[in-house]
Order: C-alpha cells, then sequence, then structure tokens
C-alpha cells in the first residue's frame, strides 16, 4: 500500500485539526495568560477543519487509504462537517469561561482532539483503527468533564464517567478482539465475509460485547447511568460538545460496522437495537420528567434523543435502509444544533428551573431562544427537531417490520411524553413573574452570538433541508 | 520421566489460552464492580485490558490467516491503556484534593 499524494489530500482534515491542536497547546508556554489567542485559534482551526471538509466534498473526493483502513466518501464528510461545527461553537461558547480558569490552552487543546478524533472515527474501516480513534475522542472527553476545578460536582463527574468509560472501553475491545478471532482480519470487508456465513457463539459473543461498548458510548440504557453525573458535573460547554459532536461520530461509525461489517447478522442486530431503542426512550424521558436541575434534565434528554436515533438503526432492513441511514445522518445534524443551543443558554441563565422565571420580560431575546431550542427538541415542526423525527418515523413506516412498527409507536408516545419538562421551562419563561433562583450571567458576546446563531439554525432549518436531504440521500453507505 | 517430558513438550492448544484470558477478564470485571477504592478499582480495569490483549496475542500467533498482525495492534493496545491511566490518576488526584478520600461510595453528592 503505497503512500500518494492522494493519501495526504484524504487526511487534510485530520492533519489540520491535529495541526491546530500542535499549535493552540505550545500557545500556551509561549503566551500563557491569554484567553483570546488560544480560542481565537481554535475557533480558527475548527473552521478549516469544516472548510477542508467543504473542499473534498464538493470536489467529490473519494477513496480508499491504507489498505482500505481509512475510507474518505460522502458519509464521513458529512460527519466531519458536524463534528467540526459544533466544535466551532463550542469554542466561542467556552472562549471567556476558559479564560477565567486560567488554563484556557489547555481546554482548547482538549476540544481539538475530541474533534481529531471523532473526525477521524468516521472515516475508520478497520476494527482497531475504530477502537483507537474512539479513545482518542474519549480520553480528553474525561479530562473535559472534570475541568472545572472550582465545582466539586466536577471532578466527581469526571471520575464516574471515567470509571465507567475505562470499563465499557475494555469490553469493546474484547469484542473487537473476539470478532478478529473469528474473522482473522479486522478489515471490515473481511469481517463480512466471516459474518455471511451464519454465526458461531463466538461471533454472537463478540458482536454482543462490541454492541454494549458502543451502547455506553452512546449513553443508551441500561448503560446510560453515568450520563446525568457526568453532564451535570461538566462544564457547561463541554456537556454540550461532547452529546452532539462524539456521539454523532460514534452513530456514525456504528452505523458503518453494522451495515459494512455484519450485513448478513441483520435479523440479529435490528432486534436488539429496537430493545435497546424502546428501553433508552423511556428511561430517558421518565427520569428527565422527575429533574428540578435543567442541566440534568437536559442530560436525560440527551439520552432520550440517543434512544430516537437508535430506533432509525432498528429500521435498517429491507426497503427502509437508505432512509434509515439517512434519519441518523438528519438527525444527527438537527440534533446538534438545538441541543448546542439549549446547554449555552444555561451557561447565560443558570441550572435552577427557578432562575428562568419571567426571563421572557428580563431577557426576551435570550427567552425566545430558550423557547426555539424547547420545541424543537420536543419536535415541533418546522423547527430542526421535527425533521429528525420525520425520517425515523419514514424509515420505521418503509421496513415493514412489525416490531419497527411498535418501535416508531414508542417514539410518538415518548414525544409527547417529554412535552411536559420541555414546555415547563417554557411556562416559567413566558407566564411567571420574574425573581426566585439566582440571577443570570450577561456573558460574552462569542457566547451570546452562539445562541442566537443556533436559534436561527435551528428556527430556519428547513429552509436548508432541501440541500441536506439531497446530500445525505447523495452521500448514504447504502 | 518421558512421559512427563513428551507432555511439556507439546504445544498448548489456542484454547488454553482463551480460557485463562476470559477468566482473567471476568476477575478483573468482578473487581471493578465491587472494590471501593477508586485505585484498586484502576488496577482491576488494567487486569481486563491485559486479558484481552492475552487474547489478541494468542489469535494473532495462532490463526494462519491473521498473519501477526495482531501483535502489532497490542503494542497500540498498551499505549492506549496507559494513556487512560495517566489521565485516570489525575481525575482521581483531583477528587482527592476535594473531599481527602478516593472511596467510590462516599463521593456522591449527585443523585437521581
Amino acid at each position: 500500500m503505497p503512500v500518494t499524494p492522494e493519501t495526504f489530500v484524504a487526511l487534510i482534515p485530520e492533519l489540520v485539526a491535529l495541526g491546530f491542536l500542535v499549535l493552540v497547546l505550545l500557545l500556551g508556554v509561549f503566551v500563557p495568560r491569554s484567553a483570546a489567542v488560544p480560542a481565537a485559534l481554535a475557533a480558527l482551526g475548527s473552521l478549516a477543519v469544516f472548510g477542508s471538509a467543504v473542499v473534498l466534498l464538493a470536489a467529490g473526493f473519494s477513496g480508499e487509504f491504507f489498505g482500505g483502513a481509512f475510507v474518505v466518501d460522502g458519509f464521513a464528510l458529512y460527519f466531519k462537517l458536524v463534528v467540526s461545527a459544533s466544535a466551532f461553537f463550542t469554542v466561542l461558547a467556552a472562549a471567556r469561561w476558559s479564560g477565567g480558569t486560567g488554563d484556557a490552552p489547555e481546554y482548547m487543546t482538549l476540544i481539538l482532539s475530541v474533534v481529531a478524533g471523532s473526525i477521524l472515527l468516521v472515516s475508520m474501516r478497520d476494527l482497531f483503527g475504530i477502537f483507537l480513534a474512539i479513545e482518542l475522542a474519549t480520553i480528553p472527553s474525561y479530562a473535559m468533564v472534570a475541568f472545572d476545578r472550582s465545582r466539586r460536582e466536577s471532578s466527581e463527574g469526571g471520575m464516574k464517567y471515567l470509571i465507567t468509560g475505562v470499563i465499557a472501553s475494555s469490553v469493546l475491545l474484547y469484542g473487537i478482539v473476539l470478532i478478529y478471532g473469528v474473522s482473522g482480519s479486522a478489515q471490515l470487508s473481511e469481517v463480512a465475509q466471516a459474518f455471511s456465513e451464519g454465526l458461531s457463539p463466538v461471533a454472537l459473543l463478540g458482536l454482543v460485547l462490541l454492541v454494549s461498548g458502543f451502547a455506553f458510548k452512546v449513553s443508551a440504557a441500561p448503560f446510560h447511568f453515568w450520563t446525568p453525573d457526568a453532564y451535570q458535573g461538566a462544564p457547561t460547554s463541554a456537556a454540550a460538545f461532547l452529546s452532539v459532536a462524539p456521539k454523532a461520530a460514534t452513530f456514525a461509525v456504528l452505523l458503518r460496522i453494522l451495515l459494512e461489517g455484519m450485513p448478513e447478522a441483520a435479523p440479529a442486530w435490528t432486534a436488539v437495537m429496537a430493545f435497546i431503542a424502546i428501553l433508552t426512550m423511556f428511561v430517558g424521558n421518565l427520569f428527565a420528567l422527575r429533574q428540578r436541575n435543567v442541566r440534568r434534565m437536559l442530560a436525560y434528554s440527551s439520552v432520550a434523543h440517543s434512544g430516537y436515533i437508535l430506533a432509525a438503526f432498528a429500521a435498517l432492513q429491507g426497503p427502509a435502509l437508505s432512509t434509515g441511514v439517512q434519519a441518523v445522518m438528519i438527525y444527527s445534524a438537527a440534533y446538534a444544533v438545538m441541543n448546542l443551543g439549549a446547554f449555552f443558554v444555561i451557561d447565560l441563565v443558570g441550572d435552577d428551573g427557578k432562575s428562568y422565571n419571567g426571563l421572557l420580560k428580563t431577557r426576551p431575546g435570550i427567552a425566545l431562544s430558550m423557547g426555539v431550542f424547547m420545541a424543537a427538541l420536543v419536535g415541533l415542526p418546522p423547527l430542526s427537531g421535527f425533521f429528525g423525527k420525520l425520517y425515523v418515523i419514514l424509515a420505521g413506516a418503509q421496513s415493514g417490520s412489525v416490531l419497527v412498527y411498535v418501535v416508531v409507536g414508542a417514539v410518538v408516545v415518548n414525544s409527547v411524553l417529554s412535552v411536559p419538562y420541555y414546555f415547563g421551562i417554557v411556562r416559567n419563561m413566558f407566564f411567571e413573574e420574574p425573581g426566585g433562583g439566582e440571577p443570570g450571567v450577561s456573558g460574552s458576546g462569542a457566547l451570546r452570538f452562539s445562541v442566537y446563531a443556533l436559534a436561527v439554525a435551528t428556527a430556519l432549518f428547513f429552509l436548508v433541508m432541501g440541500p441536506l436531504a439531497a446530500l445525505v440521500s447523495g452521500a448514504g453507505l447504502v | 520421566m518421558q512421559q512427563v517430558l513428551d507432555t511439556l513438550n507439546q504445544t498448548i492448544p489456542l484454547e488454553g489460552y482463551l480460557v485463562v484470558a476470559a477468566m482473567m477478564f471476568a476477575i478483573g470485571a468482578w473487581g471493578a464492580l465491587i472494590r471501593r477504592n477508586a485505585v484498586v478499582v484502576f488496577m482491576c480495569v488494567e487486569l481486563m485490558i491485559n486479558a484481552v490483549n492475552l487474547t489478541l496475542v494468542a489469535f494473532a500467533d495462532y490463526l494462519p490467516q491473521a498473519g501477526g498482525t495482531g501483535a502489532g495492534y497490542a503494542v497500540i493496545i498498551i499505549a492506549i491503556a496507559a494513556a487512560e491511566v495517566a489521565v485516570g490518576l489525575a481525575i482521581v488526584l483531583a477528587v482527592f484534593r476535594s473531599r481527602r478520600t478516593v472511596n467510590v461510595d462516599e463521593i456522591n453528592i449527585m443523585k437521581g
């Protein structure tokens, strides 16, 4: 496998991310007390990754490199766009806060490291490469969760995330090694050959361990228990970013493993995904209903939304295959804009539900933005969340399987279940009198810009739906 | 005597490695679940990762079609495990500084 100049072209997004990572890290040595410079450089780095992925996508670049272990296709480039755009808004939102901790270069380095791991992950087609990229995205995220030294919850959340995370990593690795043992190769194409000859017990055990490991990484029930503690303890920008970017990349690579590595075993894993999806939706929504802390509520809401995306995985059979893949892609982008925005509002207002009382009178812009995010998370048309759920339901309807119809029914029931806790905040903002709860902070201009930009993106998502649908239908795996 | 030497000279079958590794993994997982000291939990996780590595090396050595590539992966996995523990011990240290304990049962201010 010769390394040609084309290989370097394929690696441009990753190389750009790593270059800016090193630059930002070294900046901490030479410009120690500055917060603005590392943040500006990290934002520039995210934009550069975004731009290079756009150029590769526009040029129609695709191909396999390193003996088929690294692949560039429309599917991978689409998720690189989602990850780098989320990173850009996260860097803007975290700029002033990270300056206050005195460790801005380190925090920005961790963000860029998660970006590098996530964009590498979506291009991997080799099981060990996938594990390496997952760890490159996960290990810095432990440190991001534990970053806020002024709050005791932060290190506690980091430790709970870390202990469960490393156990899940070793379970995932055991699954990968068993699949490697059965097929004699870690390349997905050769794994597919081994799986086409029927499932041996060892292969089935490997598949179960692999899916369990991934279920942990995307916080699917019953492996979701770290999520509320980690996201409540984490700095708000870290919780926002980790619930969106690495999660979207992990869903993407799970889709690639299942569709390219074990298409013959589809009846087995769609059934498993259906049960995990139903359980995850109900657990996320029922626990979110009980929360008083808005940050913890959004953490459970992210569990529920993982369940909605897993519902699309359950529909990956029969005629619904391509719609199911498109549903995962659309949902990831739709969820990114609304969830990042909702978390950033918490940074401005606070995580006590009472802090939102009468926000429409005191801070109308923020209140309207939060209203848009909450309505989008419920799935009201024509906001972004609606299109995600629409594609999931369309995929389920096309699948022609009774079990998937049950899953789609659960998606609808859960959307209704989620109304009270999302609209509880809207009611507080629009109908209560101001007062109660701690006063919010005005926040930096960059943070407010992110909130407004994301609110506009969430509200006007239907305008980009046409091009986006064309993009994902051309870029799908199948 | 000759019989004993013959037995010793036989190659260990692949299953032998796999069973030992599976037992190591189970012991590590059991320890990670029941031990309360965070540092001991990390040691148990190391046991789990090394059990997986043993499986990997055994597969790489015994499977003709693998061509020995698994041994290279094993080195990478050792490096990943070291990185995990480096971040892990830093977080344990941060927890210990703020509350003078690393007992995972006492670290419970967030619930629900």
